[in-house]
């Protein structure tokens, strides 16, 4: 084997703070070869992201870095910022999370890449360097790279800027390329762009890559050899068919159990990992994991495990003093976590037409004026953010709309929730058609049978308002007497799986997943029939994420909920919904029972959709055919005559002259068996 | 706008000072009549029904740009013309100085975020800010004095814009500079801080952005990504406070050039105000409504030319 490109060697990094020395690196040790991959896998506060920015040298001057990290044979630690930026951006280059903010705003993408060039090569043409700019954006597939060149970044989309970043890393042929969380601020089909370029990337320079990545099914996508990280240490670390086909760590086990799998239909729960993870100040000698591990001795107790080798194969290591008994997640023939019971409903056994709906959407429909001018506003024309939307959600169902950013999804909902009164269509709650709804009395008496809860849990909650106060607010606005409203904040609280005497805290001092569980218990607090949720779990992370989706799913059973549920997870939607819509441009273009949509796609939006979602399984993910969609959402005030998808339908491509000149003319209508699975493409 | 602050400020002028008052005491006693004979060529009389006076002057405005004339019958163009450029004189050197100085050090200070350098800068920019520039004034003046006879020749003049006699280019210069150094040292000691501070902390969100992190793993070291990245997205606010105080160049500083003896348009406000001259009053407001107009204008442009975002469409 040749020297590795990079070797990590007994890695620490700590941070003081006020809570005394925050130890957020302990003790790393990796290598990277020249044209692999390596995925370090982790939650947040693993430790991955800032082991990365101790390879580049980019961390804060108050932290302190020990162990080794050597590049090409070269030691990078201790080095000074002037020797560094030697390095920077030309051995090593570095892809960042968001692409939004990675670009500096006042300068054009040709400048940042012009300078890339240009700080390491000080005699390149100012010429040359524009030239070579231009042939990097066309490399990275950015359409027309020649006009583009002299755009500024708040002109391009975000997987366009992620584009233009992944250009910048490419500029000097680096040998080692760390992409952190590279696709997470991006949609899913943008993300198998960013994932396919990366990999040409690697494969044009013949770089080693690190990628960080939370989602496991990236890691399946793109890794050759994994690290799972938790509470700044390695925990498991192999290749990464071994570390799908055989996880010893009951960590790494529970990470892969608390993620819902697009490509199968089976509704048992998802295994989520109880607790939080550890605050890395002052950590006793101890496995971090014992508090939230399902088979804890009193052996983890005494003394932090080493990474060992296991089952005799140098390559895999686990940081577990159990991990010989441990075999492909199962330990004295049963599974590490112990499946959660779920309830099941009652009403699951009543057919669908015979039980009632609760929300009735038809032909919704959200238009936005297009202003323009400075004095007078003149009305230049109009964006569809919805366009003659319809469906219903019937008791005990969980209705979920897909699509990405931009496709008008939560729109949908607001418009919902503001009991907007449709033009030529209609939106009916229980029953009740908000057309009816007039006055404040009225209004508030629906909104009891109607309630949210946001993505952001941090956002959503008032932070001087405490706990009890944020779930008390409904049940005094509904006019609850007081008397009562005591006793039903600590059984709200009960129910989400929160201890009711804690309600006198502030949101701030509880974690992400259990602010989350407080916002279902606001919307829970009136008795609704329907609870609208927007990306419930987006901001979580997976092992917290699981159990929030459990919650919801048992609290739909207890309570016989119905909900319209929101995300852009094709995962998650697959796991707790009934019915799907996915969406385009403002319109369903498929919608029906969700396994016959999953698993038997119509529309190729939809296919494309899922086939482009990376699946958790490398052996899997390997055979699976990623259709990836050219381009970007077409913007929404482009006047669109035929079919929205027109410009990015790989069916389109594939047809004759007639075919396409329905599509360029026509728009396509649902059609397909009504109420089981409809699609809106003309040759499907 | 403009127009309206200025006719209102004439109205509220006239609510509040009365130009007779200038000679009733006089000894000897003037006569109704020697007083209405003096005021009204001048349109000072407030024997004259108010909506005819401000007929008149209003209309002297609007066709002859005639802005009427004080108590004295000085013309209040000339003045305005006149001290205007005083001001001038005296703002441009300290507000180009305080400027410069605030950005420097706010980029300084940023860059050793809680070190000695940026502890010591800040201390001493909270103090600077909190001197009153009446206390800052008196006390260069008394240092100056202190100077000038330790040295025994008087290098820095404590009142006035120049001395008379002088002619010649250099001596002029160098005159000009001796009462110009101490106004605009008081002037920008209390000034700076204001843009050392907000220079500071916009430099500071900046630094700890994304897309400086991003240009130095393109391995431009700290220092350069601060400079080039994040200072001139920083500059963007700061230049458009700078803009909004350009035309305040003009207006004038009220107290220091009081102090100093500058004849100056801060000067010519207390002047008139002083001696009840009305038309003075509303020349100086509508002035400085105009300047703001212009500031706002400047900044709005500066924006535009720093800011790629917002030249689109």
């Amino acid at each position: 084997m040749t020297t590795p490109v990079l070797s990590v060697r007994d890695l620490t990094v700590s941070f003081p703070s006020e809570a005394g020395r925050v130890d957020a690196v302990r003790g790393v040790s990796f290598d990277v070869a020249a044209g692999r991959t390596l995925g370090i896998v982790g939650e947040s506060g693993s430790g991955k992201s800032v082991t990365s920015l101790a390879v580049m040298g980019l961390l804060d001057e108050n932290a302190r870095v020990g162990g080794s990290v050597r590049f090409e044979g070269e030691e990078l630690l201790g080095k000074s910022d002037v020797q560094m930026s030697k390095i920077r951006g030309n051995g090593i280059a570095m892809i960042f999370q968001d692409p939004l903010t990675s670009l500096t705003p006042v300068f054009t993408v040709g400048d940042q890449i012009v300078e890339a060039l240009t700080v390491h090569n000080p005699r390149m043409s100012r010429r040359a360097a524009w030239s070579r700019a231009v042939e990097l954006l066309k490399l990275v597939g950015i359409p027309r790279p020649e006009d583009r060149v002299k755009s500024f970044p708040h002109e391009f989309s975000g997987g366009m800027r992620q584009r233009v970043v992944i250009a910048i890393a490419m500029a000097n042929n680096p040998r080692l390329i760390i992409a952190d969380e590279p696709t997470t601020a991006l949609d899913v089909t943008i993300q198998a762009q960013i994932l396919d370029l990366i990999k040409t990337a690697q494969r044009e320079t013949g770089a080693a890559v690190m990628m960080i990545t939370h989602d496991m099914g990236v890691v399946a996508n793109i890794a050759d050899d994994v690290v799972v990280m938790y509470a700044g240490r390695p925990i498991e670390q192999a290749p990464v068919d071994t570390l799908f086909a055989d996880t010893r760590m009951p960590y790494s086990i529970g990470l892969l159990g608390a993620i819902p799998r697009v490509d199968t239909s089976e509704k048992q729960p998802l295994v989520p990992i109880k607790g939080t993870p550890p605050l890395l100040v002052d950590l006793p000698d101890a496995c971090p994991f014992a508090a939230r591990c399902p088979i804890v001795t009193d052996a983890c107790r005494t003394a932090e495990p080493e990474l060992v080798a296991v089952g005799g194969d140098d390559r895999h290591r686990a940081a577990c003093i159990r991990a010989e008994e441990i075999r492909a997640g199962r330990i004295d023939g049963g599974p590490v976590y112990p499946l959660p019971e779920i309830p099941t409903s009652t009403l699951e056994s009543v057919p669908r037409d015979l039980r009632n709906p609760t929300l009735e959407v038809e032909n919704l429909s959200k238009s936005f004026p297009l202003l323009k001018g400075s004095f007078r506003k003149k009305k230049v024309g109009e964006v569809h953010a919805v366009k003659g939307v319809s469906f219903d959600v019937r008791e005990g169902e969980t209705m979920a709309i897909v699509g990405e950013s931009g496709s008008g999804k939560t729109t949908t909902l607001l418009q919902i929730m503001d009991f907007a009164t449709q033009d030529d269509g209609d939106i009916r709650i229980v029953g009740t058609s908000v057309a009816d709804v007039k006055g404040g009395r009225a209004e508030r008496q629906l909104r009891r049978d109607v309630q949210i809860v946001f993505q952001d849990p941090v956002g959503s909650l008032d932070p001087r308002m405490t706990v009890f106060d944020v779930i008390a607010e409904p049940l005094r606005t509904v006019g609850t007497p007081s008397a009562q409203v005591g006793p039903r904040v600590d059984e709200l609280m009960g129910l989400v799986g929160l201890d009711p005497s804690h309600s006198d805290r502030f949101p701030a001092a509880f974690s992400g997943g259990q602010r989350q569980r407080i916002g279902i218990a606001r919307a829970l607090a009136t008795n609704p029939k329907l609870v609208v949720l927007d990306e419930p779990v987006s901001a979580l992370d997976v092992s917290v994420q699981a159990g929030v989706i459990n919650l919801l799913d048992e609290l739909k059973v207890r309570l016989g909920l119905s909900y319209l549920f929101v995300a852009h997870d094709l995962s998650v939607v697959r796991h707790i919904a009934d019915r799907v819509a996915v969406m385009y441009l403002g319109s369903f273009v498929e919608h029906g029972e969700v396994d016959a949509v999953f698993d038997d796609p119509q529309h190729p939006y939809t296919q494309a959709l899922l086939s482009a979602i990376p699946v958790p399984d490398p052996v899997a993910e390997r055979t699976r055919e990623h259709i990836v969609l050219t381009g970007d959402l077409p913007s929404p005030t482009d006047s669109i005559q035929g079919c929205a998808f027109v410009s990015r339908c790989p069916l389109y491509q594939t047809l004759d002259d007639a075919e396409r000149a329905v599509c360029d003319t026509k728009v396509p209508a649902l059609s397909g068996r009504t109420g089981v699975h409809v699609n809106a493409c003309h040759h499907r | 706008m403009v127009v309206a602050v200025t006719n209102l400020t004439y109205f509220l002028a006239w609510a509040y000072l009365d130009p007779r008052s200038n000679y009733v005491g006089r000894r000897p006693p003037l006569s109704e009549q020697q007083i209405v004979n003096l005021l009204e060529p001048r349109n000072l009389d407030d024997g004259t029904p108010l909506l005819v006076r401000w007929w008149n002057w209003f209309s002297g405005v609007l066709f002859r740009w005639d802005w009427g004339v004080s108590p004295t019958g000085q013309s209040v163009n000339d003045q305005v013309a006149y001290r205007m450029w005083i001001s001038a004189e005296l703002m441009l050197g300290a507000t180009i100085l305080l400027t410069l100085i605030g950005i420097a050090l706010g980029v300084y200070s940023a860059s050793r975020q809680y070190r000695v350098g940026d502890r010591v800068a800040q201390g001493t920019s909270i103090i600077t800010m909190n001197i009153p520039i009446v206390v800052a004034a008196l006390g260069l003046v008394l240092l100056a004095i202190a100077f000038n006879g330790a040295v025994g020749t008087t290098v820095f003049y404590v009142t006035g814009a120049s001395s008379p006699g002088v002619s010649g280019f250099f001596p002029t210069l160098v005159d000009t500079i001796q009462h110009l150094t101490l106004p605009t040292l008081a002037l920008v000691i209390v000034g700076y801080a204001q843009y050392h501070f907000l220079q500071r902390s916009l430099l500071l969100d900046n630094i700890k952005s994304d897309y400086v992190r991003m240009a130095r793993a393109k391995g431009l070291t700290k220092q350069q990504a601060i400079r080039k990245h994040a200072l001139r997205t920083s500059l963007i606010p700061v230049t458009t406070q700078v803009a909004f105080s350009i035309p305040g160049i003009f207006t004038g500083a009220v107290l220091t050039e009081s102090i100093f003896a500058w004849k100056g348009m801060g000067q010519y406000f207390i002047e008139t105000i002083s001696k009840n001259d009305i038309n003075g009053v509303v020349a100086v407001a509508a002035f400085g409504a105009v300047m703001t107009a212009i500031g706002a204008i400047l900044a709005d442009i500066a924006v535009v030319v720093l800011d790629p975002r917002v030249r689109v469409s």
